[in-house]
This record gives structure tokens, C-alpha cells and sequence, in this order.
């Protein structure tokens, strides 16, 4: 693979990159003015025809989405979902840090191909210095003729306001998003309606993510076949990495998704391998939701097909974190487990009860009180959870039972070790006391 | 019509509803708490999820799609076929059950919904005897949040029926949810009793332990009551009641569903208002005037003696001395027994319809709605049955009037022999009334309680509460809608029906339906009540 030229981090370390004039210097909103000059539609069809797959978690591609929309609506309203509540993601957080602009130029594309006049940037509460930037850059672009009445001199209007959550993984959902712009209580809504039909406010609704609409300038200027020829197959384009964890490198890279596991871990324009070369136990390749990979199984491809072939759930938001060899996998269960159980928002039952059933196992199982049965009781529990066998509303319960199942199954035996190592009878003293 | 299949068998059922309806309407136990027909559905507690057939997404050949479905958010379609019966349906079925249980108390010895409680139900039915979860319960506390209802939010399954209830029908909003996952409850909002003059309902629509009345509670085990279906007599609207009687008093009262009435709900006044039945106080024994003493007759002999008097009256005064005072807190058969035992005494004797109750406003719920989207409306009018006598005394024509006619006219000395009806649980009788009925010669009160005109009264005759007795009101939209007796009478009295059946000459046992078909002989508004009984369907 030759070096990879970045496009969505250009910007990122150039001096006053927040700002219009930076933006502007690097061709910044030519994409914008060349999809104002066409009509919606063909702005569709270009993304359509790029295969431009939603960098949220998904990959369903956005094209597409925008295709569901109803043909006879008035209005249409676009909400732009920077919540990023995924562990360990933060690659939304490094755009709109350090090309705000680009975002911005993004949803003029997007609101003006699915004929939005209002766009909310959904922004979870703890980015209160990228709401100042993005913020900022709002007000820069309002001044410049960019937002408001007549976007650059093409007739058509945008408004774009910020809002801020109030600290809920589950706003990540697009309903659950819509519901608390709405100012509800952040509680994912039944299908059908669809968001595209009856969204926010009671009129037909696109949710996009902050990294799929940065692609978009890219794709108006340079084309559908430039973003086709990054990367392979079906996933194509460029795609933001976040790393974490005991590597010598941790952050967020710009590449294709061609790349393995391996090669963002160890590449040298990526993680620059492990610190103090000690070996890799597990890695979360796509936010914790996706699952698990063991420290054999680096050769996954990052992209959007391959994690399926290894158990996981899908790429996610490439969002890897590394477990080394020194780690405890029972600290690793429990950290997860009580994340969900922290974050289920109680709707479903599944979700609501199993989660938290699941995090109290995990602690036990941490304290040492942990007993066989209990490896079959999580398998079990996070096998009957989920949105798509049909158990719940939203995906966050599948994003649960993925990674708890995925490390309870790959290192299953280094479970039983432990528990083989407990002194007898102490799983049931413990429960005796808890009970 | 929709045509769907369930578990291999057709069923036909009303267009647009969810597949639970159907399915619960065509006799199926498919388990649920969320779901609830007067509600928004939310499709949360996912315990009513179901199989499917869709289209293959290549072959489009129809086969079981891999998933489940929730049944209360897929409305019916004519042709769809489901299944309850599956492996997969019942698995998820006994894991949710297992869910519920998992922080619940199972402290089902002094809970006050044991015997009627989803929760024992669905367990029993659905679910495992024994819980996986060894490790310690999420505890979360018993609250008060009204004048009249507790939460055990450690009973809590969540399904939000009250939530929603607050917010849709009865329009107050004062319940909500806080915080989240497996820590979620419900609770008010700090500072902001639950206290609406719908209140009641949230505990109706719990379908377990956690929402309680602090008027049942701890009063009575469920399985110890029994049940009579009743009307409320609370106000004109005429919601269709039970009434759960146990050792012949009344231990609480719940709403029917009965469409286009009250559907499922009833108001606070209603729910509460039946205490005075129990009054010490009540008027149980017949009471007549001998000389200058009083003394109570027997039963058997008050209908020559009251016949004797009121002829004695008619010879001396003629009969258009006579009236008669209908109360709309009596039913329709009543009414009718007694005008026509008047009528046939003295046939140009006044039939007045007696005093209708007018309270503050007609208020209509969700609170704000005006009265053409209500759900639901508490009337102005605090007697059930105004409707009823008005009929009664318009069939039997001649001389009638309303109340103020009836004071007016007593007042100017019109008569000389009265038969006055109360039966309210308040102080009724204008001071100007009572004054012109002392000086007449033969007045007869039957009432429940003490007024200013028994003391006066030549024939004080008891009055029964309506939940001893048993005929028809007619609500203020015309619609005529029988009740059971759920007691009995208090020691001594007797049915009104009863003694009121012998004065106009029948024999025998008397009874609501008995009566109606009389009626409907000569009443054509009672022709098909008689013969078709309006039996709204039970619906959970």
C-alpha cells in the first residue's frame, strides 16, 4: 500500500485550521458551490453512485437514506448526529476540532440535497470546546453568506443550530437523538414510523453522522471515482481510525479501509506497535459495541464486510482499543458490562434487565466469586437481547450482547482459569453474603 | 374486515388494530404490560412478540421471517399470518418473565394486587419457578406520591401504562420517569402530588403490585370478593362499574370497559363516592304515623295501609290532590312501578321528576381538550338517571312537571298527598319544600337519610343504596343501561323494586329485567334493552 494522502485531516496541526480562511485556501467549500449548481437529485446520485457508506456505525449508505425520504414533503430536517458516545471513539471530536468548516460545508451538501432549510448538530454535552469551535465557525459562515438566507447566491437557505445533549449513550441512536432535540426524554422510538417519514418534530427526518457529511465536499470536487478508488470493494473512501490503548501511538488516523487490523496497531502511520512490545490479548476493532477479536485474529480487514467473518457485528466506528497481555479479561468483562448496564435506557426489557443481570455477574465473576454456570448464564442473557432478532426497539442492546458474548466465548478459558484458581466454595460464600 | 391467521386458525377482525387485539379478542392469552387498548403503544416490554411470515427478500416466496415481532405494533392486514405457538416465541416469553422477577420482591403475601396480578399470572403460566439471579436485588423504594395512591417501585415492571395514562387521558402529567436502565422508576415530579380527579385509574392500569389505592389498601384479598356489574351513579355520565362486595359491603369500585361511555376509566367521584351506603345513619325500617305515635309496620301489611291512606286522601281531596316526587337517583323500573301505582290510585295525580343535582362545571379530560375530543367527562349533573324519570313521567303524560314546578306548586297548596323520592347521599330538600309538605295530611318520604321532610312524613320508607338494588339508569346521551344488585339490603329494609312491585299490583320476586319487559310492552325505548341487554365485552 503506498502512503496514504489525508483528506479529511488535512487540515489537522495547520495553523488557524478552524477558521474560514485556512478552509478556504485549501479549496474549502468548492464542493459546496458545485452541488448548489446542480439539482438535489443528481447530488443524490453522485453519493449514491460513490457508495458513500455512513461512518456512524452502520454503513448503510447515505445516498440511499436520503432516497427514502417521501417525494411530496414540505419540509425536511436534517440532523447532524455528533453524540460520539461509542468507547472508545473520538474521531468526530478531531474533525470538528480541526476543520470545523469542513462539517459545515458538509451539511450545506446534505441539506441542500435532501431540500433542508434547518439543520441540528446533535453534540453530546461533554464537547463543550468543540461546540465553541463548531459554534464559532457557524457564526463565521452565517457572516460570509455561507448559512442563512441565500447560500451562496444559489436561493437556497439553510439555518443550523447546535444543540447539546445532556450525557446519554443512547442519543447516538438516531431516534433516541431525534427525541431529545425534541427536548424528551432520550428514549429510541418504534419503527414505522421511520425517521425519514416522521422524524423530528413530526416531519420527515435525515440523521447523518459528522464523518459522513465531511466526505461529502470531497466527493462533489473530486467525484465518485475518486472516492471509489480508495479502499476496496464496498468500502470505499476515506475513513477516520481512533487507536487507544498500551500502543505506541494512540489517536486518531486518516486511511483506507484496506488495511487490517494488524496494520493499525503496528503500521507506521498508524500505531507504531504495542508499548514496550508486549503482545496483544484482545482488541475491540469498532467501538466496544462490535465485539472482541483475540490477539490471533488481527488479520481482520477494517472495513465494513470483513468483522462479520470474525464474529463481530460490523465495523462500527473503527474505533479500535487494545487489551495487552498483562490485563485481566475479567477487569475487560466488567468494564463493558457496566457501560451497558449504565447506559440501557430502560425501555425494553431485555435490555433494561438483562444488561444490568450481565454487570452483576461480571462483578462477581471480577471478585473473584465467579462460578462456570455463570460463563453460561452471560452467553445465554446476551444471546436474548437485541434489536435484530426483535427483542428491542434500538441496537444498543445488540451492541451489548456482541462484545459481552464475543469475550465470553473467545476467552472463555481464561475465565475458567480464574475460576479454577478460586478458593473452593467462594462463589457461594459470596452469594451468601450478597443475598 | 381483515382475515389473518393465528397459529394455523382464521380469525376475522376489525380493520387497523394490532395483532394483539386481535389475537386477545379472539380468545388468545398472549402475554403483555406495556400494551393497553386505551394507551399509545410503546412496544417496550416485549413480552407479546410473535412470528411472522414475510417474503423472502429474494424468492418473495412467504415464509417465517428469523426474527420476532412485537404484536402490539403491527396492526393487522388481511392474509398476514403469525404464530404464538413457536419455540422461539415461548422462549422469549419465559426469559422476560424471568427479567420481571429478577429485582422484584415476590413479596406476594401482603400484596394488595395478589390473586389479580399479572406478574403471579404470566409467571405461573409463561414462566420459570426459579430465578438464575443469585446476586442482590436492585431495590428501589416505596414511594408516596398522592392523597390517595402509593408506588412500590420495587413492583415495577415499567411498562409505563400510568405514564402514558397521565399524559393522554386524564392530561395532567404529573408522572414521569427517572433515571435509567435497570435503575429506572417512576416517580412525580418533586413537589407535584398525583392528585387528579383521575387519579384512581393509574392503579387501575398497573398491572401489577406497584401502583396502590390507599382506600383498598390492605382492606381485603382479592379472591374474597365478589362482584356485581353496576352503573356509577356518581354523575349522568353513567360509567359502567363492578362493584367488589365482600361480607355484603362494598370493598371497592372498578371501571367496565364500556365503549362510547367511559371506555375503560372512571373518575375519583365515582371510585370513592360510595361510603355513604355504609352510613350508620341510613334509614333501614318503614316508619308510619299512628295517632301521634310512630311505629314500624310490618312489611306485609304496608301495602293495604298505604293504599287505605292515599284512597282516604282521594276520597276526601280528590285526585288531582295527589303527587308524586320521581328522584332521579331512582332507576327506570322504579319510577315506573311507582307512577303507575299512583296513576292507577288517582289518575290525574302530578308526576314531577325530582331534584337534579347541578355541581360546578361539566370537566372534560385530557384536561385543556374541549368537550368535542374529550375522553373522557366528569358531568355537572351528580345523578345518574335524570334521563330515566323524565322518560317515565313523560310516558305516563297528564298532569307533570320538574322540581321548581313541584316546590312552586306545593308551595300555593296544589296538594294534599305526596309521595316524595330521595335516595341522595347529601342534604337535598329546599327549606321552602319542607315548610309547604309539613302542613299537607298525607305525605310519604322514602329516602336513605334524615331530612327536614321525614320528620313530617305520615310513611317514612327506606331507600336502598343503588348497590342493592338492581334496574336501568339512562345516561344524559339517552342510552339506557341496566345494573346488578352487588349487595344486599341493609337488616330490616327492603328493596325499593320490591315493595314498590307489590303496590302496583304485581306478585312475586321483583327484578330490573322482569320489569323492563313490562315496560317494553308499553315503552318503546325499552323494547330493545328487554330483549338485547347491552353486554359490552370485557376488554383487559
Amino acid at each position: 500500500m503506498g502512503s496514504y494522502e489525508p483528506v479529511l485531516l488535512k487540515n489537522r496541526g495547520v495553523e488557524g485550521s478552524c477558521t474560514l480562511k485556512v478552509h478556504r485556501a485549501g479549496g474549502g467549500y468548492a464542493g459546496a458551490e458545485k452541488a448548489l449548481k446542480l439539482s438535489s437529485d443528481e447530488v443524490i446520485e453522485e453519493v449514491k453512485k460513490a457508495n458513500l457508506r455512513g461512518r456512524g456505525g452502520a454503513g448503510f449508505p447515505a445516498g440511499v437514506k436520503w432516497s427514502f425520504l417521501p417525494k411530496d414533503r414540505e419540509k425536511t430536517i436534517l440532523c447532524v448526529n455528533g453524540d460520539e458516545s461509542e468507547p472508545p471513539t473520538f474521531s468526530n471530536r478531531v474533525l470538528m476540532e480541526s476543520d470545523p468548516h469542513m462539517l459545515i460545508e458538509g451539511i450545506i451538501i446534505a441539506a441542500y440535497a435532501t431540500r433542508s432549510q434547518v439543520a441540528y448538530v446533535y453534540l453530546r454535552v461533554e464537547f463543550h470546546e468543540q461546540f465553541h469551535i463548531l459554534q464559532l465557525a457557524i457564526d463565521e459562515a452565517y457572516a460570509a453568506g455561507l448559512l442563512g438566507k441565500d447560500v451562496l447566491g444559489s436561493g437556497f437557505d439553510l439555518d443550523v443550530y447546535v444543540h447539546r445533549g445532556a450525557g446519554a449513550y443512547v442519543c447516538g441512536e438516531e431516534t433516541g437523538l431525534i427525541e431529545s432535540l425534541e427536548g424528551k426524554r432520550g428514549w429510541p422510538r418504534i419503527k414505522p414510523p421511520f425517521p425519514a417519514v416522521e422524524g423530528a418534530f413530526g416531519l420527515p427526518t435525515v440523521v447523518n453522522n459528522v464523518e459522513t457529511l465531511a466526505n461529502l465536499p470531497h466527493i462533489m470536487t473530486r467525484g465518485a471515482d475518486w472516492f471509489q478508488s480508495i479502499g476496496a470493494g464496498s468500502s470505499t473512501g476515506p475513513k477516520l481510525f481512533c487507536l487507544s490503548g498500551p500502543v505506541n501511538r494512540p489517536g486518531c488516523f486518516e486511511g483506507a479501509m484496506d488495511m487490517t487490523c494488524e496494520e493499525l496497531i503496528y503500521g507506521d502511520d498508524y500505531g507504531r506497535g504495542m508499548v514496550d512490545d508486549v503482545g496483544v490479548k484482545a482488541v475491540f476493532p469498532g467501538g466496544i459495541s462490535m465485539g472482541v477479536l483475540t490477539g490471533d485474529e488481527l488479520g481482520m480487514k477494517m472495513d465494513f464486510d470483513d468483522p462479520r467473518n470474525f464474529g463481530l457485528l460490523g465495523l462500527g466506528t473503527a474505533a479500535a482499543v487494545v487489551v495487552d497481555v498483562e490485563t485481566d479479561m475479567r477487569d475487560v468483562l466488567l468494564n463493558v458490562s457496566r457501560f451497558y448496564s449504565h447506559e440501557s435506557c430502560g425501555q425494553c426489557t431485555q435490555c433494561r434487565e438483562g444488561t444490568s443481570w450481565m454487570y452483576r455477574i461480571a462483578s462477581r465473576i471480577a471478585m473473584g466469586a465467579g462460578r462456570i454456570e455463570d460463563l453460561d448464564l452471560l452467553e445465554q442473557v446476551s444471546g436474548r437481547m437485541g434489536m435484530m432478532p426483535g427483542y428491542s426497539i434500538c441496537g444498543l442492546p445488540d451492541g451489548a450482547a456482541f462484545p459481552i458474548r464475543g469475550l465470553v466465548q473467545k476467552f472463555r478459558t481464561e475465565y475458567e482459569e480464574h475460576m479454577g484458581r478460586q478458593r473452593d466454595g467462594r462463589a457461594e460464600a459470596v452469594l451468601r453474603v450478597l443475598n | 374486515m381483515a382475515k389473518i391467521t393465528i397459529d394455523n386458525q382464521e380469525i376475522e377482525c376489525r380493520d387497523g388494530i394490532p395483532v394483539l387485539q386481535a389475537a386477545l379478542e379472539a380468545g388468545w392469552d398472549v402475554p403483555h404490560y406495556c400494551y393497553h387498548p386505551g394507551l399509545s403503544v410503546v412496544a417496550s416490554c416485549r413480552l407479546c412478540l410473535m412470528e411472522m411470515q414475510l417474503p423472502h427478500p429474494k424468492t418473495r416466496e412467504m415464509g417465517w421471517a428469523p426474527k420476532l415481532f412485537p404484536s402490539c405494533q403491527t396492526p393487522v392486514k388481511d392474509g398476514m399470518v403469525v404464530r404464538f405457538d413457536s419455540g422461539a416465541v415461548e422462549q422469549n416469553q419465559k426469559a422476560c418473565m424471568e427479567y420481571f422477577l429478577l429485582n422484584h420482591p415476590l413479596d406476594c403475601p401482603v400484596c394488595d394486587q395478589a390473586g389479580e396480578c399479572h406478574l403471579q399470572d404470566y409467571s405461573y403460566k409463561f414462566g420459570e419457578s426459579e430465578s438464575r439471579m443469585h446476586d442482590q436485588k436492585q431495590v428501589n423504594p416505596k414511594k408516596d406520591i398522592g392523597p390517595q395512591t402509593l408506588l412500590y417501585s420495587d413492583r415495577c415492571v415499567m411498562c409505563t401504562r400510568c405514564v402514558r395514562f397521565a399524559e393522554e387521558v386524564s392530561g395532567t402529567e404529573e408522572l414521569c420517569i427517572v433515571n435509567r436502565g435497570g435503575r429506572a422508576e417512576i416517580d412525580i415530579f418533586p413537589g407535584i402530588p398525583l392528585d387528579n380527579p383521575m387519579q384512581g385509574n393509574v392503579v387501575d392500569v398497573c398491572p401489577v403490585g406497584a401502583l396502590l389505592d390507599k382506600d383498598f389498601l390492605f382492606k381485603k384479598r382479592v379472591w374474597f370478593l365478589e362482584s356485581g356489574d353496576s352503573v356509577c351513579p356518581g354523575c349522568s355520565t353513567g360509567c359502567a362499574i363492578r362493584v367488589d362486595q365482600s361480607d355484603n359491603r362494598v370493598q371497592r369500585l372498578k371501571p367496565r370497559y364500556n365503549p362510547g361511555v367511559n371506555e375503560w376509566w372512571m373518575c375519583d367521584e365515582g371510585r370513592f363516592g360510595w361510603k355513604y351506603v355504609h352510613d350508620v345513619e341510613r334509614v333501614t325500617r318503614p316508619r308510619l304515623r299512628r295517632g301521634a305515635e310512630m311505629e314500624t309496620p310490618a312489611w306485609e301489611s304496608l301495602g293495604e295501609i298505604v293504599r287505605y291512606r292515599f284512597e282516604q286522601q282521594v276520597d276526601r281531596h280528590g285526585a288531582a290532590k295527589v303527587a308524586v316526587l320521581l328522584s332521579p337517583m331512582m332507576a327506570c323500573e322504579e319510577a315506573w312501578l311507582l307512577a303507575k301505582f299512583v296513576r292507577e290510585l288517582a289518575p290525574d295525580a302530578t308526576i314531577a321528576t325530582g331534584f337534579v343535582p347541578m355541581v360546578g362545571e361539566e370537566r372534560c379530560f385530557p384536561v385543556g381538550c374541549n368537550a368535542d375530543d374529550a375522553k373522557f367527562v366528569i358531568r355537572r349533573e351528580k345523578c345518574p338517571n335524570g334521563r330515566g324519570v323524565e322518560l317515565v313521567a313523560e310516558h305516563f303524560g297528564g298532569s307533570t312537571c320538574d322540581f321548581d314546578g313541584f316546590v312552586t306548586k306545593a308551595g300555593e297548596g296544589a296538594f294534599e298527598a305526596v309521595w316524595v323520592v330521595g335516595g341522595y347521599s347529601e342534604e337535598w330538600v329546599p327549606k321552602a319544600l319542607a315548610t309547604s309538605l309539613a302542613k299537607i295530611e298525607m305525605l310519604v318520604v322514602q329516602d336513605m337519610f334524615e331530612s327536614a321532610l321525614t320528620g313530617e312524613a305520615e310513611l317514612v320508607l327506606p331507600a336502598c343504596a343503588w348497590v342493592e338494588r338492581d334496574g336501568s339508569f339512562v345516561n344524559h346521551a339517552g342510552l339506557i343501561q341496566p345494573f346488578e344488585r352487588a349487595i344486599n339490603v341493609p337488616d330490616g329494609a327492603r328493596r325499593d323494586g320490591q315493595y314498590l312491585f307489590g303496590l302496583a299490583g304485581f306478585e312475586g320476586l321483583y327484578s330490573g329485567a322482569r320489569v323492563r319487559a313490562l315496560m317494553a310492552e308499553e315503552m318503546d325505548a325499552f323494547r330493545e334493552i328487554a330483549e338485547a341487554p347491552r353486554q359490552p365485552a370485557h376488554q383487559h
